[in-house]
């Protein structure tokens, strides 16, 4: 849920955009960490862990725990804590190690 | 590119080191991995009146404002959504808006890197839902976003207590603080009546035993000095302390020194803010954790003794004001972290083997 209005800092939510999570879309406001856009629209979790793959989701939301790994637009391992949301942006869960190894000589 | 003096973390000790260096014809740059200045106090919404005398009270957000406004009328350089991942063989400073990576020649640098929020293991401690206390307060204050409806607090130290009434006041329900010592550890007592006089139950010697859920916290089984209970929670936010950032201070080769009331291992440095690289300043909770006021006052001495080094201030005028925000420093820590910090100071200045870490 977003808070509409908060009880120091008023309305400060102004500009929605829409977000796509596993290709569906959300509403979410511009300044907004991916992470807590999703939160706000009951996702919390956002990954499984590379080895026993149990749910992870935020924990320090700070880009230090890289608990809220995910692949944002194409980009895989992006902390979605540290991201801000874009209109029509794209967002899938972490479900494993993405591919770092690329031919660098296929011409 | 090429700066006089590169801030490393534009939270509130950084600005001020900024201010001090900047306001006096120097060209400063500050280096920050968030999108907007200010570190942790844009979130922070409950007023501080333990600020230095030229501040008055005022909420951290305003605080991060003013201290803004204020770097922008002395030309700073931002560089946001920039990281620091490492030095280059000369010095330089190699930092990364996270395509490329370019050297920075700084003549010298003021590290207030901050502060990293520990965790409170318990099984199951990683699942979606548990997070730690700061983490809770940027979703309400900073993202607007409720992190869940029912909510535990693990620990009970001021900003522990400080963000369960910030829970409370945007509509989530707090159904018990949950600490391990047998009594409430926060300074501040009136936020511990506050929060008792409202209902809550806080459940000293007692901890989390195991939290379960389907994907998320759904449960949480706490085991009472006599009994173990089962919570329908949502929200698990706890409070394990927190540590010194020292990524940085390790790449520089700093000296380190192990100081528990200024949160564990901290780098070594002397009244100047200086550290055993003498081209590299600290400020800020990297110089051990306190509380705002203090943290501003770090981040000034830190500033003037830069200042001084790059002769934009005169040695005489440089100790008459590191001599007066000491004196202010003293007055508003706490007594166990500025006894601590002096005694940090003094294992700097005559050495013990056992008490140093040198990487």
């Amino acid at each position: 849920m977003h808070i509409e209005k908060h009880p120091v800092l008023g309305r400060k939510l102004h500009t929605p955009v829409t977000i796509y999570f596993n290709d569906q879309p959300y509403q979410a406001y511009t300044q907004q960490s991916v992470a807590a856009a999703l939160m706000a629209n009951g996702i919390k979790k956002l990954g499984v862990s590379r080895k026993l793959v149990q749910s992870r989701g935020l924990f320090c939301s700070r880009g230090r725990c890289c608990s809220c790994y995910m692949t944002i637009d194409g980009e895989d391992h992006v902390r979605s804590c540290m991201t801000e949301v874009e209109d029509g942006m794209r967002i899938y869960p972490n479900m494993d190690d993405p591919e770092v190894r690329r031919e660098i000589d296929e011409d | 590119m090429k700066t006089d003096v590169l801030i490393i973390g534009g939270g509130p000790a950084g600005l001020s080191a900024a201010i001090e260096t900047a306001s006096r014809g120097l060209d400063v740059t500050i280096v920050d991995e968030a999108s907007q200045l200010g570190g942790q106090l844009n979130q922070q919404t409950q007023v501080m009146r333990q600020l230095p005398s030229v501040y008055e009270p005022m909420r951290g957000f305003e605080l991060a404002n003013k201290l803004i406004e204020l770097i922008k009328d002395c030309n700073v350089r931002q560089l946001l959504n920039h990281r620091v991942v490492g030095f280059y063989a000369d010095g330089s400073v190699g930092i990364t808006d996270e395509e490329n990576v370019f050297p920075v020649k700084a003549k010298k640098i003021i590290v207030a890197s901050g502060a990293a929020e520990k965790a409170v293991a318990f099984p199951k401690w990683t699942m979606p839902g548990i997070m730690t206390i700061g983490a809770a307060q940027t979703l309400i204050n900073r993202d607007f976003v409720m992190p869940g409806r029912e909510a535990v607090i693990v620990g009970s130290s001021d900003f522990a207590m400080e963000t369960a009434i910030q829970l409370m006041d945007v509509g989530i329900r707090v159904k018990a603080i949950i600490e391990k010592q047998s009594g409430a550890l926060a300074k501040e007592q009136e936020k511990v009546s506050e929060l008792s006089r409202s209902g809550i139950p806080f459940y000293f010697n007692s901890f989390i035993k195991e939290a379960r859920g389907n994907g998320q916290v759904e449960q949480i089984d706490v085991a009472l000095p006599d009994e173990v209970i089962t919570l329908n929670v949502d929200l698990v936010c706890m409070d394990g302390g927190r540590a010194p950032i020292l990524d940085v201070f390790y790449q520089l080769g700093c000296s380190f020194g192990f100081q528990e009331e200024l949160g564990g291992w901290v780098p070594q440095y002397n009244n100047r803010f200086q550290t055993d690289r003498e081209d590299v300043f600290i400020a800020g909770n990297a110089a051990g954790i306190t509380t705002q006021g203090p943290l501003l006052l770090t981040g000034m001495i830190a500033g003037i003794s830069a200042s001084e080094e790059l002769q934009a201030i005169s040695p005489a005028e440089a100790n008459e004001m590191r001599e007066a925000l000491w004196k202010e420093l003293g007055l508003l820590e706490y007594r166990e972290v500025y006894s601590g910090r002096v005694k940090h100071l003094e294992n700097f200045a005559s050495p013990v083997l056992k008490d140093q870490f040198i990487s």
